[in-house]
């Protein structure tokens, strides 16, 4: 019946925008009852300061849609930077980067060939990754951190344009493009198929093994790029920073939406839920609560994201049962 | 005038599973724009053609030939590549993409750049549904659309790949009448254009509608094979069953003893209807039923596994409404579940074990567990029932289907359950081990435990049950004693007719 | 190739819980002869094998507590943050002398435990988020309590208990106390594995379907991991506060991935019903022996995550092939 279906719609709408809705709530309490929450200085802040976890759940959100999970994230930002900063020493910016995009993509493939050619759960494998990818970084570091004099280099991660930060149009940009993958390209669609049905998705020519390479090369490059952010940032290359950065992009992929079991998961619910963790530690800070109670907060607000899904995916359920005998 | 090549031929094909035949000596064929109905009871064999056609498994001996080639080594995706497409009952769309993306999964319509054409791929997407005679909404997500609705995007899909072969395994199983005929529609309009279609069901009067020609299959044979013209509904059943019944076999009469279990009136919205029977002590009570009649979920509703909305379940003359599987043990229940590997045994874990865990459940107090009693009855028990193994620290994986079913038994016995939920007990068991099952249900009796036995097999019914009941369409239609009970009046029985509308309710 | 045939023919007739313990036992036996070698037999020293087990005392205990929720088919990773928890919680509640304070040191974490039992058990919610998000909880928890840094003496300056710190020095027999700390653990879990709801463990991860269907206490069972495993850890964080003689919210950070790469080193399946507490704890020794090597081979300190790294991998791998047959 068209009411019916409209109202499914509808109700269906609201599940992929919870993320965007409680953000708004949140941007609205901290407008309302936090000073200088809506300050130029604030929300560049949030913005500055979460852009790179943004990048990193942009990653995330790939893999979590094969049915995946990449806990290497943290490391390889650690990889990234320190590989930037020694090539640069030695041959400037330009090659600095470039090595330091590429390094960790190519542990990236290594990820992705464990998983999907040997059928390693990806779980195991970027633990196993993490270790490894963070003993190289320690390793040609020598557990120390590699100053970094070219100044236009420290300049742009640290930058801002129209009061901006780059790293935040770095960011968008970002977004942009992997949600245009997601929703244009035929291989984007066929991520979602893989962590819906990988059995019936191999059955209709979708080249699986592929999909899921794919994913795990497209995070570590995500990765990458938020490392050069964060080395500009630093001024040096660091062998142990980004320590559980992969839990935050994890937490935030979870609370914009997306479904551990593949399949399920939006740009802009993650974008959002990038936003929701950013809006909460500047709520916390500007009321004055000490940094400690943050982690406290987190952990609840994933817990009730995780738990709302569950809530949601069984009322979704019960609904298309109830319409088969309709 | 010549014949022209079959779309599909199948000669002298047999499968076994484990040593137990599923598919003897069955040759089958399916011509260009006919619809081809596979008629037979539970286990005669019809998913198994279906899944050697498709490629799923493949057959031990005899010829296949597709499209008048001959074939040796099918697999699915070969199979789906060169035009045999199958829609099983578990659909799986991708629920996040939408109605035309699932159509074209795997084949969409690129632009030049590279990106998908949306446009192109709607185009697509809305032709297939065309010939199919069907109009959906192209951007509602396939998780939003109803079973029926998402069962014609998945034909859409076999169009999109240029199918020729269409396998419909038991496809109206959840529809009301309305979504039948527009199945219906759809098959016609696929035949009008060449394709060839095998259709398995169970409803008799949706085959005599659509129907071109029957195979009749029983315990993995075919039996008789012609145009639909030449059955009418009692010729059909008859082929169906009209086996001659070993009654040498049969159980002893049973003299009934107190009642331990009743139930009145229950029902569960949706699933079964009014379902009211009793059991007593030294008997076997049968039901038969089909695919989708409710019996599993009855037993399951009785032993706490689901719940139900009304109605009353009496154990002893207690009323109860169990919460749990343990809160049945406790009262003195047990079930032998149908999927015994899936739902029956731990794999991984050693036989003893297996065998141990509702006795350990029982008997443990405040956590400490009487293991020297609890080993001694459970190896004692195992040797009674007769298992074969080489050892009890074995894991339960290594011993062959039939000593599996037993270790599930053996669990219940152990645990002195005296009232028996038992699921299809002797599905995929050897002869054998069949008999030696039979023996125990005798044993069973004469211990004083009641039985009540699922069974597809009619053979087994009427040899081994002292009353049948027959359940359609979640109601029971029908009770018998055995001396009155025949395998056509039986199967008649469970052979509802569709209805209008709901079921059960 | 006879003497293939026969070694099939007799693994066949074990069952799969030997056939990895002793397939562990190879490879814990080849490791340590590789670090006795490179030790020039050092390492085989009674004394130096008593240092082994009382330098991986705490991985012991906490990967013990890993254990049984990767038994259950469920992953803990909140066991590192509920480490440093115990330790700030020791230190500060020194004043109320050892015996209180080691009560609410185990405690508050099992609270923990029951909370990460709750959702996983009873909401069935994926283990792994919910531990996630508990392990971020805890620890900022521990940062609250402990105002960020270390503590180093308890509220008001109680000083800390002589016995803890005495605690290392100590032995029974010559065996230090936490190893006999350790001991007792073991004995504990092993214990707990022959009792009902311990036993349950294996059939409710090897498969909750049949297991709940047989009438086994499906939710109750899980329930119980978590919070022995939050216990264990609370206990591990107790022997850390003796070693080090301070408490840290970070003081657990290492505990959660060697925690379960000795588990799984030890032969646990991931997927749950599958593992052995021998295994488990062959899996510490392995890890620690593996230490020992790689400082004998001078690897630098720095490498040995990437080096634990590989080891889970090619643990994982070897696993995931024996079980595929």
């Amino acid at each position: 019946m068209p009411s019916d279906r409209r109202w499914r719609s509808v109700l269906a709408g609201l599940n992929d925008y919870s993320a965007a809705l409680v953000l708004i709530c949140l941007l609205g309490y901290g407008a309302l009852r936090v000073p200088n929450f809506l300050s130029e200085m604030n929300l560049s802040a949030i913005l500055y300061q979460y852009s790179i976890i943004g990048l990193l759940a942009l990653g995330q959100l790939l893999v979590v849609l094969t049915a995946g999970i990449d806990l290497s994230q943290g490391a390889l930002l650690a990889l990234t930077s320190i590989t930037t900063a020694l090539v640069m020493v030695k041959h400037g910016p330009v090659l600095g980067t470039l090595a330091g995009l590429t390094l960790p993509t190519c542990v990236g493939v290594m990820s992705g060939l464990l998983v999907s050619r040997l059928r390693m759960p990806s779980f195991l494998v970027t633990l196993g990754t993490m270790g490894v990818a963070r003993g190289m970084a320690m390793q040609i570091a020598n557990a120390r951190p590699v100053p970094i004099h070219h100044e236009a280099f420290i300049a742009f991660g640290s930058g801002t344009f129209l009061h901006i930060p780059i790293s935040a149009f770095v960011w968008v940009v970002a977004c942009v493009a992997v949600h245009f993958f997601l929703t244009r390209r035929a291989f984007g669609r066929h991520v979602y198929a893989v962590g819906s049905s990988e059995e019936s998705s191999r059955l209709s020519g979708v080249k699986v093994a592929a999909v899921k390479l794919t994913v795990y090369v497209l995070s570590a490059f995500l990765c990458a790029v938020g490392g050069v952010i964060w080395t500009s940032r630093l001024g040096s290359g660091s062998p142990v920073g980004g320590q559980n950065y992969e839990l935050e992009s994890i937490a935030a992929v979870v609370v914009g939406g997306a479904s551990l079991f593949g399949g399920k998961g939006r740009v802009d619910g993650v974008f959002a839920g990038v936003l929701i963790f950013g809006v909460i530690n500047s709520v916390l800070n500007l009321s004055g609560i000490s940094p400690f109670w943050q982690g406290m907060i987190k952990g609840a607000v994933v817990l009730l994201a995780v738990a709302l899904t569950q809530i949601r995916a069984r009322a979704e359920a019960q609904a298309t049962v109830g319409m088969a005998d309709a | 005038m010549s014949v022209p090549v079959p779309l599909l031929e199948l000669r002298n094909v047999s499968k076994a599973f484990s040593g137990v035949e599923v598919l003897h000596d069955v040759s089958f064929d399916l011509r260009a724009g006919e619809v081809h109905c596979v008629v037979g009871e539970n286990g005669a064999g019809k998913s198994t053609l279906i899944k050697i056609i498709s490629g799923a498994y493949s057959a031990d001996s005899g010829r296949i030939a597709y499209f008048g080639r001959d074939v040796h080594h099918a697999d699915p995706r070969w199979a789906r590549g060169h035009g045999i497409s199958t829609i099983y009952q578990e659909i799986d769309l991708v629920p996040a993409l939408n109605v035309a993306e699932n159509i074209c999964l795997g084949n969409e319509p690129r632009t030049r750049g590279g990106n998908v054409d949306r446009a192109a791929m709607r185009r697509l997407a809305e032709r297939l549904l065309d010939e199919i005679g069907v109009s959906l909404d192209l951007d509602a997500s396939a998780g939003s659309l109803t079973v029926a609705h998402q069962q014609m995007v998945a034909i859409a899909r076999t169009l999109s790949v240029n199918s020729r072969v269409l396998l419909l395994d038991e496809p109206t199983a959840v529809f009301t009448g309305t979504e039948v005929e527009a199945l219906f529609r759809i098959v016609r309009r696929l035949k009008d254009q060449g394709l060839g279609i095998i259709y398995i069901s169970h409803h008799l009067e949706e085959i005599f509608q659509i129907g071109d020609r029957i195979t009749v299959m029983r315990d993995g044979r075919v039996t008789r094979t012609g145009p639909v013209q030449e059955f009418d509904r009692t010729s059909l059943v008859r082929a169906m069953v009209g086996r001659d019944i070993d009654f040498s076999r049969q159980s002893q009469a049973a003299t009934p003893g107190e009642e331990l279990l009743r139930v009145e009136g229950l029902t569960r919205r949706g699933v079964f209807r009014d379902i009211s029977f009793s059991l007593r002590r030294g008997e076997v009570v049968g039901v038969a039923g089909l695919v989708g009649s409710g019996r599993t979920e009855v037993a399951r509703a009785i032993f706490g596994v689901d719940r139900f909305d009304s109605g009353v379940l009496l154990v002893r003359g207690v009323e109860q409404r169990f919460r749990s599987p343990r809160h049945a043990l406790s009262r003195g229940l047990g079930m032998l579940p149908e999927n015994r590997k899936e739902e029956g045994l731990v794999q991984s874990r050693p036989v003893l074990e297996n065998a141990a865990y509702s006795s350990v459940q029982l008997q443990s107090r405040l956590g400490f567990v009487p293991w020297a009693r609890i080993r001694r009855t459970v190896r004692q028990v195992i040797e009674d029932v007769g298992v074969r193994c080489a050892s009890t620290n074995l894991n339960v994986r290594s011993l062959s289907g039939g000593n599996q079913q037993k270790v599930v038994i053996v669990k219940w016995l152990a645990a002195r359950s005296d009232i028996l939920v038992l699921d299809e007990p002797t599905r995929g068991v050897d002869v054998g081990a069949r008999e030696e099952i039979y023996a125990l249900m005798r044993k069973f009796k004469a211990d004083g435990k009641a039985i009540l036995m699922i069974s597809s097999d009619l053979p087994e019914l009427l040899t081994q049950a002292d009353r049948i009941l027959v359940m359609a369409k979640g109601r029971i239609v029908g009770e018998m004693p055995r001396d009155e009970a025949s395998e056509e009046a039986v199967l008649g029985l469970a052979l509802e007719t569709r209805r209008e509308g709901h079921r059960a309710q | 190739m006879r003497e293939l045939a026969l070694y099939r023919e007799w693994r066949q007739r074990r069952t799969a819980d030997t056939q990895r313990i002793f397939t562990t036992l190879l490879v814990m036996v080849a490791l340590m002869a590789l670090a006795a070698v490179l030790s020039r037999g050092v390492f085989l020293k009674p004394q130096n094998l008593l240092n082994l087990i009382f330098q991986n005392a705490i991985l012991g205990v906490v990967s013990f507590g890993q254990l049984l929720v990767i038994l259950s088919a469920g992953i803990d990773l909140s066991v590192g943050s509920v480490v440093g928890l115990s330790t700030v919680l020791l230190m500060i509640f020194q004043f109320l002398g050892l015996p209180a304070a080691l009560l609410l040191t185990v405690s508050i974490p099992a609270l923990i435990g029951a909370v990460n039992g709750y959702f996983v058990a009873r909401r069935r919610l994926p283990a792994f988020v919910v531990t996630l998000a508990m392990m971020l909880f805890v620890y900022s928890l521990a940062q609250v309590i402990s105002g960020g840094a270390g503590i180093y003496s308890g509220l008001n300056g109680a000083p800390l208990s002589p016995l803890l710190v005495s605690f290392n020095r100590k032995g029974v027999l010559g065996v230090p106390l936490p190893a006999i700390v350790w001991l007792v653990v073991l004995a504990g879990v092993a214990l707990f594995v022959r009792l009902r709801l311990g036993h349950f463990l294996f059939a409710v991860g090897g498969n909750e379907r049949a297991a709940f269907l047989s009438g086994v206490p499906v939710t109750l069972v899980r329930f119980l991991a978590y919070v022995l495993a939050a216990v264990l850890a609370s206990i591990g964080g107790v022997l850390a506060v003796a070693r080090v003689g301070e408490g840290h919210p970070a003081a657990g950070q290492t505990y959660l991935l060697d925690s379960i790469a000795a588990v799984t080193i030890g032969g646990a399946s991931l997927s749950g019903g599958e593992g052995t507490i021998i295994g488990t704890l062959m899996g510490v020794l392995m890890l620690g022996t593996l230490n020992n090597i790689m400082n004998l081979l001078n690897v630098s300190p720095m490498m040995q995550p990437a080096v634990k790294g590989t080891v889970i991998l090619v643990a994982v791998y070897l696993n995931s092939r024996r079980e595929r047959g």
